[in-house]
């Protein structure tokens, strides 16, 4: 118990070092799994609607699939983009691995079967006569779909939440991809990782209460933009 | 209905749909005048609902074609959206935005391109109408049953339709919202000119309503039915139960004899005319005169004031052998069990 609040009492400590590094290490993560969630979001909100709003043939096969993706083990996803995007592999000549980039795509890889797959459920949640009524009312298929997306809308923000919650935790794909450079490509899961094999505990862990602060916070402020919707 | 030759506001010929294979739908031919209301009448899943969404455009029927002011409507590439554009809907049970009353009422404007500033006051207006003022800033979702379909028809309002469908309107309404309801209805027609198309099960409430009623029994229109429909109370005798619609009595049969009703309805079909007293077991007999002859084509059509006033088909070949024409007097004959309680 001591050990959790001497950790407890570094990362409070962290918080007000003002440390040059670990600012750093914490816009990097910040800065990584929000375009990482953004880039989900933009093609993984589509997808969903369409899989969740059309009937189409291998629909139930397809949902199988998104739905094992959703549990794709990170380690697993950093191995086939490091194959993809190493030297000698197809992608080599874009020069992406050790990269900011890289990470990004990984967490990209990560979150996208969430948001999609959380979509295809608020979409379907829907209820059948918000299309009616819009349709009813004069609407056309771009507002149809908007109305569809509005009303699912505090659902898909759940969806887009986890999406991030599931970017800015990973540390497989963002260790092999990015290659945990200092200054460059370091994050919070993958500092946390270097502390830990240095053997310290206490340093790592105190990482650890600040990223979950910072998810924290992050979850709050996605909150209270739910509820300002909500009241609006 | 309109007559052939005139031209409808909107026309159903040779409609049918159906569901996994089932007929719900099958309207030979269906004609909506302009400025008139309709009342479609049926119990639950005669196909009202289907009928007004196709109506309304929200679905292409499995067959047959729909003419909207005599041109022929297109479903794919066609013109369809411009015509449903001049439509609205309300459903039996509305759905709200989940926004304001406002925001709900403003969604047909938006889909028509509606600046922002010209909005406030078509909502205000609408809202006024249907006795809403007020609520513009309130949440939908708070709205009570008979102000969620109050709102509803507001939220339709305001794209100034030509053709107006209410689905059930008052169905999950609270008794003191239905009369403001059936007034809006009234309004809405008299001073807009809009033609109203509604679906009820509640018989008094269509004739109340509309200019003309039209039955729909499990997806056919079944206009004969209900051509003798007589307000009225029950009476119980020791010789059976009576319709008592205060200028006839009707004997009815003796298991309706505890029913709440107040309508009563004869089959044109199932009343027998003759020129004598017609010996039979039937219990209901009324002298009267022929008052209007109507030529259905193979058939013949009579009105008859006996008391009341009857509708009886007739064969042409019985109408010639009878050597009937207006004026003349004969007795319509009818079984107990030939009155209907509505």
């Amino acid at each position: 118990m001591e050990y959790l609040l001497e950790a407890f009492g570094d990362c409070i400590g962290l918080i007000f070092s003002l440390d040059r590094e670990i600012y750093g290490i914490v816009g990097r993560s910040l800065a990584f799994s929000l375009t990482a969630t953004l880039l989900a979001t933009l093609f993984g909100v589509p997808i969903g609607f369409l899989v969740g709003t059309k009937r189409f043939r291998g629909k139930s096969g397809l949902l199988t699939v998104m739905n094992t993706l959703m549990a794709l083990p990170t380690v697993v996803i950093g191995l086939l983009a490091y194959g993809l995007f190493s030297r000698r592999a197809p992608l080599g000549f874009l020069d992406l691995l050790f990269s900011p980039a890289a990470v990004i795509i990984g967490e990209f890889i990560l979150s996208l079967p969430i948001i999609a797959n959380l979509t295809v459920s608020a979409v379907q949640a829907v209820d059948p006569r918000a299309v009616l009524t819009a349709k009813s009312l004069g609407a056309g298929r771009t507002m149809v779909t908007w109305t569809i997306l509005m009303e699912a809308r505090f659902s898909l923000l759940a969806g887009i939440i986890a999406g991030f919650g599931r970017a800015i935790s990973e540390v497989g794909s963002a260790m092999m991809l990015g290659g945990n450079i200092r200054f460059y490509t370091r994050t919070m899961t993958t500092a946390i990782a270097l502390e830990t094999s240095k053997g310290e505990f206490g340093f790592g862990l105190a990482l650890g209460f600040f990223l979950l602060l910072m998810v924290f916070s992050m979850n709050i402020l996605f909150h209270f933009l739910q509820m300002k919707g909500r009241r609006s | 209905m309109s007559e052939i030759g005139h031209t409808a506001q909107l026309e159903l010929r040779n409609v049918t749909h159906r569901y996994d294979g089932k007929v719900v739908l099958d309207i030979s031919r269906l004609s909506i005048e302009r400025g008139k209301i309709y009342g479609v009448l049926g119990p639950n899943g005669s196909g009202k609902t289907t009928l007004l969404s196709i109506m309304n455009l929200l679905m292409p029927p499995t067959s047959g074609q729909l003419f909207f002011e005599g041109g022929p409507i297109q479903y794919e590439g066609g013109s369809r959206l411009e015509i449903q554009r001049s439509m609205a809907m309300t459903l039996q049970s509305p759905y709200l935005f989940n926004t304001t009353v406002e925001g709900n009422i403003a969604y047909g404007l938006r889909a028509r391109g509606i600046p922002r500033k010209n909005r406030a006051a078509i909502i205000e207006r609408a809202l006024q109408q249907v006795g809403l003022r007020g609520f513009a800033k309130r949440r939908a979702r708070e709205l009570s049953g008979g102000e969620t379909q109050l709102m509803a028809i507001a939220r339709a309002l305001v794209i100034d339709p030509k053709i107006l469908f209410l689905d059930e309107p008052t169905a999950n309404v609270d008794v003191g919202h239905i009369q403001q309801l059936e007034e809006v209805i009234a309004v809405i027609n008299r001073d807009h000119g809009t033609t109203i198309v509604l679906t009820t099960h509640n018989l008094p409430q269509a004739y109340r309503l509309a200019h003309h009623v039209f039955p729909l029994f499990e997806g056919r229109l079944v206009a004969s039915t209900m051509h003798n429909v007589f307000g009225g109370t029950i009476k119980a005798t020791p010789g059976g139960p009576y319709f008592d619609t205060g200028k006839i009595q009707i004997w009815i049969p003796q298991e309706c004899s505890s029913s709440p009703s107040h309508y009563i309805s004869v089959n044109p079909g199932d009343i027998i005319v003759s020129k004598r007293p017609f010996a039979s077991s039937a219990r209901n007999r009324y002298e009267g005169a022929i008052t209007q002859v109507i030529d259905q084509g193979g058939g013949v059509d009579l009105v008859v004031s006996a008391g009341e006033t009857f509708r009886v088909q007739i064969t042409e070949h019985s109408f010639r052998k009878l050597g009937l024409n207006v004026g003349s007097r004969i007795y319509v004959t009818f079984k107990a069990s030939s009155a209907h309680l509505l």
